[in-house]
């Protein structure tokens, strides 16, 4: 039992914390100290999680999420990877897209959210251009870093082997970047997910976002808990997703040295 | 806990002092003309409506007036007032709790799993419920920038502090050094880079929370700016308040970057 304790004690430990501050929010609405009007309580979010999924609204806003975070992360991965693989293979091309990477990566893409109102209008596409803008960093950034420090002896007893370069890119860089690009992607995640969830504060008629919108404009709390909680848990359960994939790929992992 | 510091671009140098430009500094600055006169071009040319891409010298222009009157230091103190309390409330805030949960295994099981899912999801949701509780002025903004600087921090701190390396920690023990001097001689030093790290992510987590917070409700601000010229199609100020914000965000990140590599050099010799 003991020695069961201490191989789960992280498990053990996180989970009773976590019941401990559920508990301990209940506690502090029921007996007075805060008022529940800020704050709502974790018996009323759970009863109002039941309605809201009775009626459809969970399924509805989950799935107007998930659509733009699909469509977002889908268009990120995509271009990021290439766009990676390029500027990793050819360093004109990585020069050349510096100067904007690095703005893209210092600027809030946020602050340019008028400007893709004003170009594609409210709501789904607005959504989706800015989720994109915000998963492709590091997505594009770990693909180009994952190809450029390929294994200098890998490639060059591939080529005294005869290998031409596309075979060198082919076997050897693809391969061996695999797991960089998997932390990339998982970051992405992350990202994409924010991206979405906040252009959903400011202009949607449905998602996440909106919900929590919609009910902080009439102060209902416990209804923009329900939301918020949910999009909590959107994050850490797809950020795990991507973990596992990244474990699963690790062996590929070709020592490069400290990586970033 | 690896993964925290994943997130930067690999750690290239923006190198200002290089007198005889680089072919990479060549093509880098042509790739940036060439954008520029595209975008100047485009309108004139018909292939986009001009009305809502502007062009690179109306922006100019636009930065001219706005810097002469429009109130911008008055909007950029305002932003800048939240953003500096807020990181500086999440460095009181997050640097002691880091050391904590880095140093005590007990702590960090604790604590460890509402701070990772409060690092993994969008801090930024809570916007709408800081409104609620603190109302519309600075407070909520600077709760939010606090929210998004808090955590990168806190888990770098503990990263650094949980990673030091063993052989020194054996080697310091083997000649009698105290916990504290532990602490002080061994563990603080080889967590400064990591805690430089988490600063640096926290600085565009916090830049975003300041715009998306003003963005969302204010009354001034540069967020505030950025709600007014978009609504009312002024494309060319808005990309002045934005091209701002992000050359703000861009300079406090390069600086953090330097020091950073100043301390890992300083660190390995």
């Amino acid at each position: 039992m003991i020695d069961l304790f201490y191989r789960r004690q992280a498990m053990i430990l996180g989970t009773l914390s976590m019941i401990g501050l559920l508990v301990f929010w209940q506690i502090a609405v029921d007996s007075g100290f805060i008022n529940p009007f800020f704050i709502s309580t974790p018996s009323q979010v759970w009863a109002e999680f039941l309605v809201q999924l009775e009626d459809g609204q969970v399924a509805a806003n989950v799935g107007a999420t998930l659509y733009c975070f699909a469509w977002s992360m889908g268009l990120a991965t995509v271009v990021g990877i290439v766009l990676g693989m390029l500027a990793g293979w050819f360093s004109d091309v990585e020069a050349a897209l510096e100067p904007f990477i690095w703005f893209k990566y210092s600027a809030p893409t946020v602050a340019f959210y008028p400007l893709f109102v004003a170009w594609l209008g409210y709501g789904t596409p607005t959504i989706i251009a800015i989720a994109f803008l915000f998963a492709l960093t590091p997505i594009y950034a770990n693909t180009l870093s994952g190809i450029k420090n390929i294994d200098r002896d890998l490639a060059k007893a591939a080529r005294s082997f005869g290998a031409r370069p596309l075979d060198v890119f082919l076997q050897v860089a693809l391969p061996g970047s695999v797991p960089v690009m998997m932390a990339g992607l998982r970051l992405g995640v992350g990202r994409a997910l924010t991206g979405v969830v906040v252009a959903e504060l400011f202009g949607a008629n449905a998602g996440l976002g909106y919900a929590i919108t919609y009910y902080g404009q009439l102060m209902q709390t416990t209804k923009m808990m329900v939301s918020i909680a949910i999009v909590i848990l959107l994050g850490v359960i797809l950020t795990q997703i991507l973990s596992y994939f990244e474990t699963k790929t690790d062996a590929w992992r070709v020592d490069s040295g400290p990586l970033i | 806990m690896a993964d925290v510091t994943t997130d930067r671009t690999t750690p290239r140098q923006v190198y200002f002092s290089s007198f005889c430009p680089s072919r990479q500094g060549i093509v880098g600055t042509l790739a940036v003309f060439a954008f520029l006169v595209l975008w100047q071009l485009a309108p004139s040319l018909g292939w986009v409506n001009g009305r809502f891409t502007s062009r690179p010298t109306e922006v100019f222009l636009a930065a001219i007036e706005i810097f002469r009157d429009d109130d911008f230091f008055f909007h950029a103190r305002v932003s800048l007032t939240e953003f500096v309390a807020g990181f500086a409330l999440a460095i009181i805030v997050s640097i002691p709790l880091g050391v904590l949960l880095g140093t005590s295994k007990i702590a960090r099981y604790l604590i460890d799993p509402p701070l990772m899912a409060l690092y993994i999801a969008p801090t930024l949701v809570l916007l709408p419920i800081m409104v609620i509780w603190l109302g519309i002025h600075m407070a909520p903004k600077i709760a939010v920038v606090f929210l998004g600087a808090v955590f990168p921090i806190v888990l770098n701190t503990m990263a650094g502090m949980s990673e030091a390396d063993p052989r020194m920690l054996r080697m310091a023990r083997s000649f009698g050094a105290t916990k504290f001097d532990i602490f002080a001689r061994v563990l603080v030093p080889g967590s400064l880079p990591a805690l430089l790290t988490g600063i640096r992510l926290a600085v565009g987590r916090a830049v975003l929370g300041v715009v998306v917070g003003e963005l969302f409700v204010s009354q001034a601000g540069i967020g505030y700016q950025l709600n007014l010229y978009g609504s009312a199609m002024r494309i060319d100020r808005l990309l002045v308040y934005a091209i701002v914000v992000s050359a703000f965000g861009y300079t406090l990140t390069v600086l953090v970057l330097s020091v950073e590599n100043k301390v890992r050099d300083w660190r390995s010799k």
